[in-house]
């Protein structure tokens, strides 16, 4: 079994990790179990190259990899937990932390609106939004059909405008 | 016009920063990742050997299935010879009292035998004739 080096993992770190942070943070809603996450990750990277072998697209695979470890995950969990889980979303942001109070306002609503939306929907917005992926790419990642990834892109958005509707007029009419 | 109320919700929403990764979880998770790749290599390590003695041994099993049973059997042999020596320490063991007085008689009654020979022969008296040097012969007992 051929094994990457740690100089390649590192790589592998650099290149992709704080996406992937940011993915697995969406989706789970707490730091403690995207670090479990992450590390699993990079862990099974380093114990077996042949993962990579042969991958066109390393940020889309290792999407796959987080989508999948972070959907077993939920799944573990019991119902218990998910109630912790709709908790942890009122207070666990994607979004980096601002000192300007409307940026803020606006962050904290945008973040309690992803947490509601279905896991599905949250993987691709994320992906579509903040990682800049097409719908083929995104498609490839979660193994599903493009035409599904932008169904689900549309109920997303349109979810969470319609939470951030008030807001957003607002903050339109401040600029 | 939706369309560009769309694209502009959107770009409102993609401009949003997200959370950085914690700085020391990059040491953690290359150190931890690391401890499993050196595991993982010992393991293959350990299964290269393995597969290596199974290249070995796999070429003919019957013969080495038969060496090891010729093993086995003088093995068994070099035990079953060891185990009846204190049967035979136990089969001579002390004679009844009824033997040793039969030993003992005999014993005596040879020491007699024995003894009464040299006793005769000690009490025999030697006679001697004196005769020229050159006749001289070795006195014939009866």
């Amino acid at each position: 079994m051929k094994m990457p080096g740690s100089n390649e993992i590192e790589r592998l770190y650099d290149a992709h990790a704080p996406a992937l942070f940011a993915f697995l943070l969406n989706l789970t809603r707490a730091e403690a179990d995207t670090r479990d996450l992450l590390q699993e990750i990079f862990v099974k990277l380093a114990r077996d190259a042949t993962l990579l072998a042969g991958v066109r697209e390393e940020r889309a695979f290792l999407i796959r990899l987080a989508h999948n470890a972070a959907i077993d995950l939920m799944r573990r969990r019991g119902t218990r937990e998910r109630t912790k889980e709709k908790f942890a979303a009122e207070i666990i942001s994607p979004f980096a932390p601002t000192s300007d109070p409307d940026e803020k306002v606006f962050r904290d609503e945008l973040s309690a609106a992803l947490g509601e939306l279905p896991t599905e929907q949250r993987a691709v917005v994320h992906l579509k939004l903040w990682s800049g992926l097409t719908f083929e790419e995104i498609a490839a990642a979660l193994d599903i059909p493009p035409n599904t990834a932008a169904s689900r892109y549309r109920y997303g958005l349109d979810k969470l405008r319609d939470k951030l509707r008030p807001l957003y007029e607002e903050m339109k009419k401040a600029e | 016009m939706m369309n560009d109320e769309t694209e502009q919700f959107e770009h409102r929403l993609s401009r949003q920063p997200l959370r950085q990764v914690p700085p020391e979880w990059r040491a953690e998770i290359l150190v931890a990742a690391d401890v499993n790749r050196r595991n993982v290599r010992a393991f293959t390590s350990a299964a290269t050997i393995r597969s290596r003695v199974r290249e070995i041994f796999w070429p003919a099993p019957a013969a080495w299935a038969g060496l090891a049973a010729v093993w086995i059997f003088i093995l068994a042999v070099n035990f079953s010879l060891r185990d009846s020596s204190p049967r035979l320490a136990e089969k001579s063991a002390p004679p009844s009292p009824e033997v040793m007085v039969e030993l003992r008689q005999q014993q005596r009654l040879f020491a007699e035998l024995v003894g009464s020979r040299e006793a005769r022969e000690a009490d025999r008296p030697r006679i001697f004739t004196p005769r020229p040097r050159g006749e001289r012969t070795e006195i014939a007992t009866v």
